[in-house]
This record gives C-alpha cells, sequence and structure tokens, in this order.
C-alpha cells in the first residue's frame, strides 16, 4: 500500500525543446530555474505558468532518477500531477562544450561594445552573456 | 532508395518538431485572454508584430531546395513565387527577397540586384561605445536583402532564430510592412502543394494565414503514391502522436493558474519565438516536400533508365543477330559454291 501511494505521488514529467520530446519520465521533485528564481515543484503543486531563464532544471528520484538539464529560455506549467517544460535549449552539461561558450561570452561583450545608445540592444548582450555564463556554470558543477 | 530513408527522418523530424509549436501556441493563446491587447488610455496595439500597417515594402521568403533532381520542386517554387512577386510589384509595392536554398538564390540573383545598405560607425563623445547603423539605399523596386545558403544543410533552431531576429527588428522598424513565406507545404507524399502563408503582422494567432498558389496534379499524386509504394512509404498523414495530444492540454487546464510573471511581459517574450516557430516549421515541412519530390523523380528516373535499357539490349540483340546470320549465308554460300 505503501509503496502504491509512493507511485501515485509521483509527478509526470516532459521536457520540451523545438526539436522533439528529450524528456517524458516520473520525479518526486523538479528544480527549475524561473525568471524570478529558481523553484521546487512536488505532487499536488498549484498550478502554475512561468517563464524561464538560463539555468539547470534538476529531477529528484522517480523514473527520472537524479538528472540535471541545461535549459535556456522557455516555459512550464506546474499542475498537481504533472510539470511540462518548454526549453528552446536543454542539454545534458555534459554535451557542453566550454570553448563554444567561450565564443558566446566573446559574442555577448561584442553585443555589449556595439549596442550604443539603443537599450534593447543592451539586453540582447545581457541575455547572451547570462546564458554563456550559466552555461559555464552547469558545465563547471558536472565536471 | 536512399530519398525514402531521408524522406522519414525529414516527416519524423517535422512530427517530433509539432509539440512545441503547438505547446508555444496555447500558451500564447491563453496569455491573449489574460492580457489587454491595447492600451487603454491611447488605444494603440500592446505588441509591434500585431500592427498592421498600409503594404509598401513587402519582405517574401522564398524557401526551395539546395540540390536539383527532384522533379519539378524547385521550378515549381520558383514559377509560383515570381507569379507572387509580379502580382504584388503590379500592385506598386516594393519586394525584398529573402531566397533560402542554393537554388532559390541562385535563380533570384540572376533576375534582381542586391540590397545596398550603407555602414556607418560613430564613436560617442567618451570614446568607449560605437553607434553603429545600416542605411539602405533602395536601387531597384525588386531587391534580394538576404540570402541563406547554408540554411538547410542543417536546419537548427538557433539559426532560424538569428533569421527571425532580424526579420522582426526590420519589421518594427517599418523597413518592411509585412512579411510571406513560400514554401512547399507537406502533409503526406501525396498531399503536397506550393502555399504563400502570411507571417506578418500576426492577425491570429494559432492560425496559419495561408493562399494556394500551386497544388499536385492527379498524375503527380499517383507518380507518388507509386514511388512510395515501392520505397514502403506511407502515403498517409502521419497519425498525431502521444506527445502532440499532450502538447495540446498544455497551458489550457481549467484552473486558475498563477503566473509567475505579467501576463503582459510574457506576451511579449513568446511573440517573437511564436514567427520563429512559424519559419522552422515551414522550412522541416519543406525538407520533407524537397525528399519526397526527389524519392519520385528517382523512381520515375529509375523506370526510365531500365525501359531503356530493355530497349537498347533489343536492338544490341536483332543487330548481333543479323551479322551472326548474316556471317553463316556468307559461309553457307562460300561451301556452296565449292
Amino acid at each position: 500500500m505503501g509503496e502504491l501511494q509512493t507511485n501515485l505521488e509521483l509527478l509526470k514529467v516532459r521536457l520540451v525543446t523545438p526539436d522533439r520530446v528529450l524528456l517524458d519520465a516520473t520525479s518526486s521533485a523538479v528544480e527549475l530555474p524561473s525568471m524570478s528564481g529558481y523553484l521546487e515543484a512536488l505532487y499536488g503543486a498549484a498550478p502554475l505558468l512561468a517563464e524561464l531563464g538560463a539555468g539547470e532544471v534538476r529531477l529528484h528520484g522517480g523514473s527520472a532518477g537524479e538528472q540535471v538539464f541545461f535549459v535556456a529560455w522557455g516555459f512550464v506549467e506546474v499542475l498537481p500531477e504533472r510539470v511540462t517544460i518548454l526549453a528552446e535549449i536543454a542539454l545534458h552539461p555534459n554535451e557542453i562544450i566550454p570553448a563554444e561558450v567561450e565564443a558566446e561570452l566573446r559574442h555577448g561583450q561584442m553585443l555589449w561594445d556595439q549596442a550604443g545608445d539603443n537599450q534593447e540592444r543592451y539586453d540582447e548582450a545581457n541575455a547572451v552573456t547570462r546564458v554563456a555564463e550559466e552555461k559555464l556554470a552547469s558545465a563547471q558543477r558536472k565536471g | 532508395m536512399v530519398s525514402a530513408a531521408k524522406l522519414r527522418r525529414a516527416q519524423e523530424r517535422a512530427l517530433q518538431a509539432r509539440p512545441y509549436a503547438q505547446m508555444l501556441t496555447n500558451v500564447l493563446k491563453s496569455l491573449v485572454r489574460r492580457t489587454d491587447l491595447f492600451n487603454e488610455e491611447t488605444g494603440e496595439i500592446m505588441h509591434p508584430l500585431l500592427i498592421e500597417r498600409e503594404e509598401k515594402n513587402v519582405l517574401v521568403v522564398v524557401i526551395a531546395g539546395d540540390k536539383g533532381f527532384a522533379g519539378g520542386f524547385n521550378s515549381n517554387i520558383g514559377k509560383a513565387s515570381q507569379r507572387f512577386i509580379d502580382g504584388r510589384h503590379a500592385q506598386g509595392q516594393n519586394i525584398d527577397l529573402e531566397p533560402i536554398g542554393k537554388k532559390a538564390i541562385g535563380l533570384y540573383k540572376k533576375r534582381y540586384p542586391a540590397a545596398i545598405y550603407e555602414h556607418k560607425e560613430q564613436l560617442y563623445d567618451n570614446d568607449l561605445a560605437k553607434h553603429i547603423e545600416d542605411i539602405r539605399h533602395r536601387v531597384a523596386p525588386v531587391e534580394v536583402a538576404v540570402e541563406h545558403p547554408a540554411l538547410l544543410l542543417k536546419i537548427n533552431f538557433e539559426q532560424v532564430s538569428a533569421m527571425a531576429t532580424s526579420i522582426i527588428d526590420r519589421y518594427e522598424t517599418a523597413e518592411i510592412d509585412s512579411v510571406y513565406l513560400v514554401y512547399n507545404e507537406f502533409k503526406s507524399v501525396i498531399s503536397q502543394r506550393v502555399v504563400v502563408e502570411k507571417l506578418l503582422p500576426i492577425r491570429k494567432l494559432g492560425t496559419h494565414e495561408i493562399t494556394v498558389l500551386e497544388e499536385m496534379t492527379e498524375e503527380q499524386k499517383e507518380a507518388a503514391a507509386k514511388a512510395a509504394q515501392e520505397s514502403g512509404v506511407s502515403i498517409y498523414e502521419p497519425e498525431e502522436s502521444v506527445a502532440e495530444q499532450e502538447a495540446k492540454k498544455f497551458g489550457t487546464a481549467d484552473v486558475d493558474y498563477i503566473f509567475d510573471q505579467a501576463p503582459e511581459r510574457l506576451f511579449r517574450h513568446l511573440m517573437p519565438r511564436y514567427v520563429t516557430t512559424q519559419i522552422f516549421h515551414a522550412l522541416l515541412e519543406s525538407t520533407a516536400a524537397e525528399h519526397a519530390a526527389r524519392m519520385t523523380a528517382t523512381d520515375a528516373a529509375t523506370k526510365n533508365a531500365g525501359e531503356l535499357i530493355d530497349k537498347l539490349s533489343l536492338t544490341m540483340n536483332r543487330v548481333r543477330q543479323a551479322a551472326i546470320t548474316k556471317e553463316i549465308i556468307e559461309i553457307v554460300s562460300g561451301a556452296a559454291a565449292l
């Protein structure tokens, strides 16, 4: 009975990218990098729609086991029994190539230098730099 | 056979991309219900991609292929897009072309001049930052604005996103007043058509504003069905996957969602992604259609080559037989003369 209860209290988690459904599993807790900070979804959570920033989606327990994905921009829908993550970029930390991230950082710096008096360009440069920094941090944590 | 395998992969990729597109559209629709699209005080539309202007400068994105030997695939796109361009030009509109794929680039480079941009850089007084500006000098009513020769090599969302960002920038600064996509829509091997889709301004979310330029003829459908049958490819539209069915429910549960950020802000961030997804989707469909066209063309060519081989073998055997008969007659005649 106890085991049945445990199975029932697992969240269904689906991670979807523009290319494919990357993950379809169950998990007992999911940590998500929302734009306003990290949030954790557990079974029975209140319905929520949030924009995701750059950071790590961490899954704990269930059929997903302990898994980490780096995501950059997306959306998450949290329902009491289900979490669906829509991510523009989703990578396993070991798929991140530091040399490429360094190039992205330089690109962010270049965008900043060329932003001139355009606030939107500064925002864009900041976004590129932030994604690259988070990506690098994720790769380093794994390493 | 190679085209059939590539077609299967392309079809699968287009299918796998559907849940994301569906989910993004759902969230947008859900946000529209919670957001005021018009400013209460000024009455202005809240997002620049929804603003409709008189169409004076039109951008036409034409998606063709990189390689030939695909039956009428590239020429159909070429003819259909040319008709569309001529029609718009006749109405006095300026056209910017953005061809994708080497065949489309080759076609339009020959016909129309490239757009000229004057690059200006100016250092600010503090000598730390530069003001950069690209000024457009139009010399002809129809010009090739940007080319995308490598986009089809490996279609990836990041590259499409960069392209979409550039289009959105031009739309927001009113360099262009509307954007159209001309491509080959793919439903199944026997259901393809050349369409023109209005990308911007967005009038109704989640719907494709499509005009059909060219349909497949019955003969083409028959040839495609035969080729598909011989290659083991299904002629029917694939069934909806579980992921796709689930994607339709995304953001639409009958509950009061808590919004982590203001719906207006989410809406602003989502709109450019919606445009990117539309282009990405068109590229994947066009690629599947190209492989289907190539599979049919290869099948027809194989059949024609087989018939030609049979015909030539028959002629060869006849000529050989005639030569042998002639030789025997000569030997027999020679022997009789002795």
